[in-house]
């Protein structure tokens, strides 16, 4: 879409600054953080420190009385449900009982943050604790304390109580039949997004328009959404957010903080700024669901899969707010294939969306699992994946473009596989080095968005997107689109973009959708401004042209899927149990790239998170007292500059004819195949296989004993 | 957080006086040098002082001066400025590297060494704000919770790691800490300055309600004395010790051994000295078969917990590889 056959690029495809660069290194940008209102109050969220107790009494006497306290709001004053809180059962924004250390019990409005905080100090809480359950195999065990009524194994979407289940062939029979079979548990922990900005939500009300100061990846969701959830008409709504500082996907929608802002505001006829700390911003909204997986693989001795079975069980959390499946299967050709995964609650922290949020822990287990294998049968990890690679979506639907095959074939001939590769445990030394390699795949959907554009006569191009760029680029990825599609220069476009009062419906920044959704609306709009400029020709004086598109485009017939394979070498000192990531190579097809500045810092940046998360991040839970013990980035141990390798990064670049210039997914996949690729380089430096993440000192050593 | 005062000490002696007559009006007062880790502890109301006892206005606080009879160096020095400055990096390079090491450059920007030194420990159950001993409770949430950062000497009833790098420097290199109280001051050797939980739980070192760290005193560093400081941390940059070890030794021309300290952080509610290491190889040439005994001896007493054990043979590794590396730089 958008390009005629044949002719260059003139400004797409370029490596480019970011266009907002300026204004965030300079500290011009204004963050959510940053907004100040006339006469704004400060709010704070009083949490249960029960991980599943019962509300006897609340007294909010004292906190009522504290001078500078305007508002006090509990269950017994709100009744306002948060829809995108859990799909499948009622989450208020105070809940009784509460169902995980954090859960919200009220919520204070004051003259400043230290009388809001010393108020929740004053607020007296008589909790009668109840039975709690962490782990999600326990959770389903019969006699387990119910967290919701009907039981832990949350509904399906028909609000069936059964797991989600996908199906192919016969499973039994090809494990049956089979020359080998193998077995094996792998399991993920609940870590966090980790995202730089923190929380804060401003809300203020004009008569019956309210307008949040968010910081969100998507303006339009979070506008419906608290439309929805306040009872409101989506034009009473407006959601603001001109920069922000990172997401993750745990700022997909609307928050229960957004809530309570406008519900506080709503109540002291006052703005109110909502802030969370970092402890509550890593235990109280969410993070990656953890998993335990338990495969059955057949394989015939020449090293064709016949059979792969996965039975999972997924932690939520109390509230279910997303899928909880466990991806990783359509790597992999395969004539019979069962996934049977049970999304389970628990009373731990919330799990929903962090960056492709069903992909790296399940890939971690399945592409660690297929590594064994081809050990096993002496097969080279490479030559085991380039015969099993996926060639179509589940065997069954051909790919627009591209594949795995070409990722694996260029990451291995980049990284020098044939050259590195060495058996299991080469070094004699105590300093152990070993390489691996994973691979990964996202789809790329497409869909409907809306683009405007307004053109003057000094050729100014206004280009109206609902983006909030939440570090991906998008709003500098929107201009190199339209830029190149007008065939203008990149600097006569101005994006306005966050403020959903000013910019159309965008799908928001989740599920590596922008450059596909709103860029494709970008091109389309920008066709409308050609028509327009080639029937009037340009404006002229004070008259100006605007152009619009809403296109909702469909797939037909073909499965759209971005690709990735990620080659590593480790160092392991086997005395000490340090992990060091010292070659690291990422293949990617995402389509054409449209701004390999940006492209190449979101491969470096997903590398990194997965490194993260398979050797250091767990919010680790106290299991006596239910209570998470280290929530923040030092507890955490997320990855510092110190700790990230230097990443080589190479796109194939096959265009794709549903894409905008060809372009496909990125945000998400490049953290998908690594967390995998550094588990497998680890076997091969050692020997051993660590089967539990995060693949710590403790446990590495322990391996290693 | 709720209001609270500051007053700007004009010396150490002020600060004692102001912390003295905090307690006799029942106020809670805190001593704020960089304020580094004081500000996480009221942020995480695990204290909530009345008063702030300022620091920053002491001037001299952080001088580092020469003398003929060694180094003395203010407690207010920042970890940056400490970790930098030249007499320290040349003569006693143990320190250097202990500073060097901790926390993040922000945070060493402003951190001090008194502070560093006394430190609160970062058991997650003690910051979490868990009734434990170090919060005035009764249990040790540690021993059957998640021990995996925690003791394995020195343990009982509290089995909190001290947490500081620079104090098992300090230990190695026979400093003097000169305590400054109301009614004068005290002088006490590093390694009686910090006490084990089983003598008052609540506490790390002997500094009473109303005392400060005022300065530290290395004796004259021998040319002949070769030191480091080696630290294992669960990523490169901002987190406390897993295991570390502080080592000086000092060699004969001949490169034998002629005086040891061998301290560890991260193993133990404080520096651990290993005496019988010390004794081990003073008077000897340190070779790879000497240093793995020396290993070996150096966990001996080691008694860890469910989920610490690893630490065992990482101190063995830490120990033997530390001792190896300044034997090198002997020979």
């Amino acid at each position: 879409v958008g390009e005629e056959a044949g002719v260059p690029l003139k400004t797409l495809g370029h490596p480019t600054p970011r266009v907002d660069a300026f204004e965030r290194v300079t500290g011009k940008a204004t963050y959510t953080g940053d907004v100040l209102r006339p006469g704004m109050l400060y709010a704070r969220v009083l949490r249960s420190p029960h991980p599943h107790a019962r509300i006897r009494r609340i007294d909010l006497a004292q906190a009522r009385a504290l001078p500078g306290v305007k508002a006090v709001i509990t269950r017994q004053t709100c009744e306002v449900i948060w829809s995108s809180g859990d799909s499948r059962n009622r989450r208020y924004l105070f809940n009784d009982p509460v169902r995980f250390v954090g859960d919200p019990v009220a919520a204070v409005a004051a003259v400043d943050r230290h009388v809001a905080e010393e108020a929740l100090r004053l607020i007296a809480v008589d909790y009668e604790p109840l039975e709690f359950v962490l782990d999600p195999e326990e959770a389903l065990q019969p006699g387990a304390v119910a967290i919701h009524p009907g039981g832990n194994l949350s509904p399906d979407g028909e609000g069936r109580r059964q797991p989600e289940v996908y199906r192919r062939g016969d499973v039994e029979e090809g494990l049956r039949s089979a020359d080998l079979r193998f077995e094996d548990r792998y399991t993920s922990v609940h870590h966090n997004n980790a995202q730089l900005e923190p929380r804060v939500s401003v809300a203020e009300w004009d008569g019956g328009k309210l307008t949040v100061w968010a910081s969100t990846q998507g303006i339009s969701n979070c506008r419906s959404d608290l439309a929805k959830d306040l009872k409101l008409a989506p034009e009473d709504v407006r959601v603001v957010c001109k920069f922000m500082g990172g997401g993750f996907g745990n700022k997909n929608q609307c928050h229960d903080f957004d809530l309570m802002a406008a519900v506080l505001a709503r109540e002291t006829g006052a703005p109110v700024k909502l802030e969370l700390t970092r402890r509550e911003d890593y235990t109280c909204v969410h993070g990656r669901w953890p998993t335990r997986q338990y495969y059955k693989v057949g394989v015939d001795r020449d090293g064709t899969l016949r059979a792969i079975q996965l039975r999972g069980y997924s932690g939520m959390g109390p509230y279910r707010k997303s899928s909880g499946q466990i991806a990783g299967v359509e790597l992999y050709r395969c004539p019979n294939v069962e996934t049977v995964v049970h999304p389970v609650y628990t009373n731990m922290a919330v799990s929903a969306n962090f960056r492709a949020p069903a992909y790296p822990q399940g890939v971690f287990g399945l592409e660690s699992l297929m590594d064994h294998v081809a050990y096993a049968l002496k097969i080279d990890p490479v030559e085991f994946r380039l015969q099993n690679l996926s060639r179509r979506y589940h065997d069954e639907l051909p790919y627009s473009s591209g594949g795995l095959e070409a990722c694996v074939r260029r990451g291995a001939e980049a990284f020098g596989w044939k050259a590195r590769w060495r058996p299991p445990a080469a070094d004699a030394g105590p300093i152990k080095r070993g390489v691996g390699m994973a691979m990964g795949s996202f789809a790329a959907r497409v869909g409907r968005s809306s683009a405007v554009m307004r053109l003057d006569a000094s050729g100014r191009v206004f280009l109206h997107v609902g983006v909030t760029d939440v570090g991906s680029g998008a709003k500098t990825t929107m201009a190199l689109i339209a830029a190149e599609a007008l065939g203008v220069p990149l600097n006569t476009v101005e994006v306005v973009s966050g403020d959903t009062d000013r910019c159309p419906y965008s799908v928001g920044e989740s599920g590596s959708r922008t450059t596909g959704f709103t860029g494709y609306a970008v091109v389309e709009a920008a066709r409308d401004l050609k028509r327009q400029i080639e029937a009037k020709g340009r404006p002229q004086g004070e008259a100006v042209l605007i152009a619009s598109a809403t296109p909702d485009p469909k797939l037909e017939g073909v499965a759209r899927y971005s690709f990735a394979a990620h080659f590593l070498e480790v160092e392991v000192d086997v005395e000490t149990g340090r992990v060091r990531v010292t070659k690291y190579v990422a293949a990617h097809d995402s389509g054409r790239i449209v701004n390999p500045l940006t492209a190449t810092s979101q491969v470096k940046g997903g590398a990194t998170m997965g490194i993260g998360m398979a050797l250091h991040e767990e919010l680790v839970y106290d299991r006596a007292t239910g209570v998470p013990l280290n929530p923040g980035y030092y507890g955490a141990r997320v990855m510092t500059h110190l700790d990230a390798p230097e990443v080589e990064v190479h796109f194939l670049e096959v265009e794709d004819a549903h894409g905008p210039f060809g372009a496909k997914s990125l945000g998400e996949p490049p953290i998908i195949p690594s967390v995998a690729a550094v588990a497998n380089a680890i076997f091969n430096a050692t020997g051993r296989r660590v089967k539990d993440l995060p693949i710590t000192r403790e446990r590495l050593l322990a391996a290693l004993s | 957080m709720k209001p609270l005062a500051n007053v700007n000490a004009r010396d150490l002696p002020h600060a004692a006086s102001l912390l003295a007559q905090a307690a006799k009006d029942g106020r809670r007062a805190s001593l704020a040098g960089g304020g580094s880790d004081l500000l996480g502890l009221i942020k995480e109301n695990l204290v909530a002082p009345d008063l702030l006892v300022n620091l920053k206005s002491v001037k001299g606080g952080g001088d580092v001066a020469p003398g003929a009879d060694g180094l003395t160096i203010g407690g207010l020095v920042t970890l940056d400025a400490l970790s930098r400055h030249p007499l320290v990096r040349r003569a006693y390079p143990v320190l250097a590297e202990a500073a060097e090491s901790v926390a993040t450059p922000q945070i060493r920007n402003v951190a001090t060494l008194a502070g560093n030194v006394c430190q609160r420990p970062w058991c997650w159950y003690f910051r979490g704000g868990f009734p434990c001993l170090k919060n005035g409770g009764q249990t040790c949430y540690a021993v059957s919770g998640e021990n995996q950062f925690h003791a394995i000497f020195g343990g009982g009833p509290s089995y909190i790691v001290h947490p500081s790098d620079t104090a098992p420097a300090l230990v190695a290199l026979d400093a003097q800490f000169r305590v400054v109280g109301p009614a004068g001051e005290r002088v006490v050797p590093a390694a009686e300055f910090f006490t084990l939980p089983a003598r008052d739980p609540t506490r790390e070192n002997v500094l009473g309600p109303d005392e400060v760290l005022a300065d530290v005193r290395l004796p004259p560093a021998r040319p002949s004395s070769r030191g480091t400081y080696h630290k294992v941390l669960d990523r490169e940059a901002w987190t406390h010790a897993v295991v570390s070890a502080a080592i000086v030794l000092d060699f004969d021309p001949g490169g034998v051994c002629r005086g040891a300290r061998v301290v560890l952080g991260g193993v133990a509610p404080v520096p651990w000295r290993l005496s019988r290491v010390e004794r081990m190889i003073t008077g000897q040439r340190i070779t790879p078969e000497l240093a793995s005994r020396a290993a070996e001896a150096a966990v001996e007493r080691a008694s860890p917990l469910a989920r610490n054990g690893y630490k065992v043979p990482l101190t063995k590794t830490v120990v033997r590889r530390t001792l190896l590396s300044l034997a090198g730089k002997a020979s």
